[in-house]
């Protein structure tokens, strides 16, 4: 414990200095009524090679990815995350500032950061892009909240938007959360039967704030049909499109469709999956949309003598200024996370990137290709997938995942999770981590347990 | 200067990738969707862009570079252990949708934690998914909102906060669709408990305050706050942003709150990373817990079947609260942040509360030895204190008016001068209660040397005469940054069309 605390020993030195006597004096303003009676009863301090020994054992017994063929996905994917990311991003000049209040020692952060919003503008193909949200879920609601901010004065459907039906519940639930403060209303647009929007029913959305989808889909599907939304939605209802953002290295970036604003889960590009987080949410949009929209922006500017300086701008819009009438809430958000990500885009540039998107089509394609041909498996949807697709199992989902598991694969993600109807469908994920031998051992398995259900050899 | 954007000089790329799978057909996108333009991405190789970002992080400071006594942030010593166990695959290479028995470990940790949580806190029930602090202020009156809903109470529409409070209390309960009432605070910046009682009524759904407050006080009248909400039948929310002050000595349960949030990025040394991740746990009391986002960590004895695979006695698994709000973040929170903060829980353990007496010990010992040594140098008639008090908490405020005043040094040209001394400068202009405020908060892992050179620099800067602080600072990587033509002349992005 003395490892942390430089001044253990000079206690009463100090104390003596400012005329008190024991620690006891320090706390005289709190009533006993108060008070803790007796120590926490938590357990004793450990040293520090005690606690990386028990962190081993613990973590060491939760079964990580890479230990076996993983097909699990859903929103975060397996990536590899350069080694030259990690030693940057832990130079105590960046891991241990703080938000870059005072510019003139923070032009480190505030330059990687404009330069962050910069590549993330340029590969999402919009003009604005802020310095990260929470994750892909806070970043899609909040794009909500600002869409409503933007166009209710003249919507003809106030205070609604509509929401793509596939979208996890999970997510879905972070948007309701968000939006319920407002009193949106969150209505939700269908899907054909092959799982790509159905265009048709997209008119009614047509007068509301904006509309929500996703590309990839939460199926894994491309859906060349969102280069029409636009035009059926008009310009007085935002487009915001969730992306994955490894994806635009060879899909069309939702900017150049008509998308006002796009969102998404960085985690791809920089991060680790780490069990859910910490993440980063992306946040671009079109300059109508920027004095209303949340988090925080770099700006270039000059300091005194005219040379180059970065700061944090168009700061009224957030709560130290405008404290309730804030556009947003967020104070804290994922810079370092999104630090990572501009690092790994600045090593991977757009070649990199663009063969990183194939290899994650490839390893997608290839799974899919001998799935098709495993007895039992079917393909649910005919359509171009990244990085992931539903398959259908003679019996339940559940058994099947258990039944890989028990083999030592993680299978894929149980689709009845988000659609209790789907019973015997699984969303398989394979991302450029994904090897040749992983995805043949995932089909003799199905092969194998699609026997034990039935179905021939 | 570097500047990534003029980096085009690799044929290829900085990360040469194996090549992908081979598949029968060739993998493509539909043909309406594929990408015409690519980003105008930069092009390093990787000795460029270690050099790039190497180079960058020379000109930011952060604790590593030296004191950093930035009042409400807690920027203690980020132990570095805790980065190292982060990288371990069990916790970076797993999922959340994983099943139960693979992430046995993950969740035994998180069980520990809420439990550890619960005890500071003296609350019933803590939920580990809010990942920054505002967000579980965000989260706490969404429970609060859900409460009152289910009683029938829906006339519960305005939350009270003191003028003093932090922006993100008034801007998360707004979030929620809460009507904010502010408070004003009282003369010498404490809670002005007529005013409080003044506002609370039946149309109360909480009171948000945080203790020690924002000038660093502690508010001995809390109990009686809390007994005033509670008469109108309104709730008791805590702050947890100055919790560094009074961890094992005091709680918000002992002092009558109702929920709280941690922000373990400034208690429990999850680092700030230049501005976040963070993690913003809350806790609650047990009217509240059935409404809280789910899962949380439970635990229960194995089966014979689970004690195979269990970490200790217990057999862990995620629990949904009854009557939950849903979800705030996709997942289960930050989860790579909590696995740092338990890291560093365990250096503690039962002694928290000495660390918390250090960070008090700290402020105090700091506070004296800047108005003993701007006596002995005779510009104590430059400050005053941001309010009167015999003992401060973790941190303090002083006002610079009287320097304003006499010789037109402000706050901020203050704070620029200690750039030049090499310090991070103290929060300027918060809270707004105090005039030309600087807001000092040392933590407990500075030495008695750090501080006693500090408390000198601190009244050097005051001996300065003004023109030569008006131009502060001289020794930083650029000067006084001109944030009015940022503003007036946005450049957000680099600007390609310039140099095309």
């Amino acid at each position: 414990m003395v490892d942390q605390l430089p001044n253990r020993g000079r206690e009463a030195e100090m104390l003596q200095s400012m005329g008190l006597q024991t620690m006891e004096d320090l706390f005289i303003d709190i009533p006993a009524d108060v008070r803790f009676k007796e120590e926490l009863p938590l357990r004793g301090p450990q040293s520090e090679e005690e606690i990386i020994a028990d962190a081993r054992r613990l973590l060491g017994s939760n079964v990580d990815m890479g230990a076996r063929p993983s097909f699990i996905g859903a929103g975060l994917y397996r990536n590899y995350v350069p080694a030259a990311v990690f030693q940057l991003v832990t130079r105590g000049e960046f891991l241990t500032a703080y938000t870059p209040y005072q510019p003139e020692v923070s032009q480190g952060m505030l330059q990687a950061m404009w330069e962050f919003q910069t590549l993330i503008s340029e590969l999402v193909g919009l003009p604005v892009a802020n310095l990260s949200l929470y994750d892909g879920s806070t970043a899609a609601a909040e794009a909500l909240t600002c869409a409503v901010r933007v166009h209710n004065r003249k919507a003809s459907q106030s205070n609604t938007v509509y929401v793509s039906e596939l979208i996890p519940p999970d997510k879905m639930s972070v948007m309701e959360n968000y939006c319920q403060g407002a009193e949106i209303i969150i209505k939700t647009l269908k899907h054909n039967a092959d799982g790509t929007l159905d265009l048709g029913g997209l008119k009614e959305a047509a007068g509301s704030c904006g509309i929500y989808l996703e590309q990839p889909n939460p199926l894994g599907i491309l859906d060349e049909g969102l280069i029409t939304v636009k035009d059926i939605i008009g310009a007085n209802t935002a487009l915001i499109v969730g992306v994955q953002p490894v994806s635009l290295g060879i899909v069309e970036a939702p900017g150049h469709y008509g998308a006002d604003i796009v969102v998404g889960e960085g985690q791809p590009l920089g991060s680790p999956v780490t069990g859910g987080g910490p993440l980063y949410g992306i946040f671009a949009c079109t300059k109508p949309y920027l004095r209303l929209m949340p988090g925080r922006i770099v700006g270039r500017s000059i300091d005194v003598d005219g040379k180059e300086a970065y700061c944090l701008t168009l700061s009224t819009r957030e709560q130290h200024i405008r404290r309730h009438r804030a556009t947003s809430n967020i104070c804290t958000n994922e810079t370092l996370i999104a630090l990572m990500g501009a690092m790994h885009m600045a090593l991977l540039g757009p070649d990199g990137l663009r063969d990183l998107a194939q290899r994650n089509l490839a390893a997608c394609q290839r799974t899919k290709e001998i799935l098709s041909t495993t007895k039992g498996i079917e393909i649910v949807h005919t359509a171009h997938h990244f990085n992931e697709f539903a398959i259908r199992v003679p019996g339940s989902a559940k058994d099947c995942l258990n039944y890989l598991d028990d083999n030592g694969i993680i299978g894929g993600f149980d689709l009845s999770t988000w659609y209790p109807e789907l019973k015997d469908q699984i969303l398989v994920t394979a991302t450029d981590q994904t090897t040749l031998r992983d995805i043949e051992v995932l089909s003799a398995q199905l092969a194998m347990w699609s026997m034990h259900q039935g179905v021939s050899a | 200067m570097s500047h990534l954007f003029n980096h085009n000089g690799a044929n290829d790329t900085g990360y040469s990738q194996p090549p992908g799978l081979t598949c029968v057909n060739e993998a493509t996108v539909p043909s309406g969707l594929v990408r015409q333009h690519s980003a105008r991405w930069p092009r390093l190789s990787e000795p460029e862009m270690v050099r790039h970002y190497t180079w960058l992080s020379k000109r930011n400071f952060g604790i590593d570079t030296g004191f950093y006594p930035l009042g409400s942030c807690t920027m203690k010593h980020n132990p570095r252990v805790n980065e190292v166990i982060a990288q371990l695959p069990g916790i970076a290479d797993i999922h959340p949708h994983q099943p139960e028995h693979h992430l046995q470990g993950l969740l035994s940790i998180f069980y520990e934690m809420q439990h550890m949580l619960e005890i500071c806190a003296g609350m019933d029930q803590v939920t580990l998914q809010p990942v920054a602090g505002a967000q579980g202020e965000f989260t706490a009156i969404r429970c609060i909102q859900e409460y009152f809903r289910q009683r029938g109470e829906d006339q519960r529409t305005k939350v009270i906060v003191p003028d003093s409070a932090h922006g993100t209390n008034p801007a998360s309960a707004a979030m929620c669709g809460f009507e904010i009432v502010e408070i004003p605070s009282l003369a010498d910046g404490r809670m002005d408990l007529a005013a409080l009682a003044a506002v609370a009524d039946e149309t109360t759904a909480a009171m948000m305050i945080t203790n020690p407050n924002t000038l660093g006080l502690f508010e001995a009248d809390i109990k009686e706050a809390s007994q005033i909400v509670h008469d109108a039948g309104g709730q008791m929310y805590y702050d947890g942003a100055n919790f560094n002050a009074i961890l094992g000595i005091t709680s918000p349960g002992l002092m009558g709150f109702d929920a709280v949030h941690f922000n373990l990025h400034k208690t429990f040394s999850q680092p700030h990373g230049g501005g976040g991740p963070g993690s913003g746990p809350i806790g609650v009391k047990a009217q509240l817990a059935p409404f809280l986002p789910g899962p949380l960590a439970a635990r229960r004895s194995p089966t014979a079947q689970e004690s195979v695979t269990a970490v200790d006695d217990y057999w862990y698994h995620w629990h949904q609260p009854e009557h939950s709000i849903g979800k705030v973040q996709q997942w289960h929170g930050n989860a790579g942040a909590v696995i740092r903060c338990w890291a560093y829980y365990r250096r503690y353990g039962s002694g928290l509360k000495t660390m918390s007496e250090h960070a008090v010990l700290n402020a105090n010992y700091l506070r004296h030895a800047i108005h003993r040594e701007a006596k002995k140098e005779g510009v104590s008639h430059l400050f005053v204190d941001g309010a009167e008090t015999d003992v401060a908490k973790h941190e303090f405020t002083l006002s610079m008016q009287p320097a304003k005043d006499a010789l037109g040094i402000s706050a901020m040209d203050v704070a620029k001068g200690l750039l030049d001394k090499g310090y991070m400068a103290p929060t300027v202009y918060f809270p707004l209660v105090v005039p030309e405020c600087m807001m000092i908060e040392p933590t407990e892992t500075e030495s008695k040397d750090t501080l006693d050179t500090f408390a000198e620099q601190f009244v050097e800067v005051l001996q300065t005469d003004a023109e030569t602080l008006h131009a502060a600072p001289v020794t930083t990587p650029v000067r006084r940054v001109d944030e009015v033509y940022a503003a007036r002349n946005l450049c957000l992005r680099h600007p390609f069309e310039d140099s095309e």
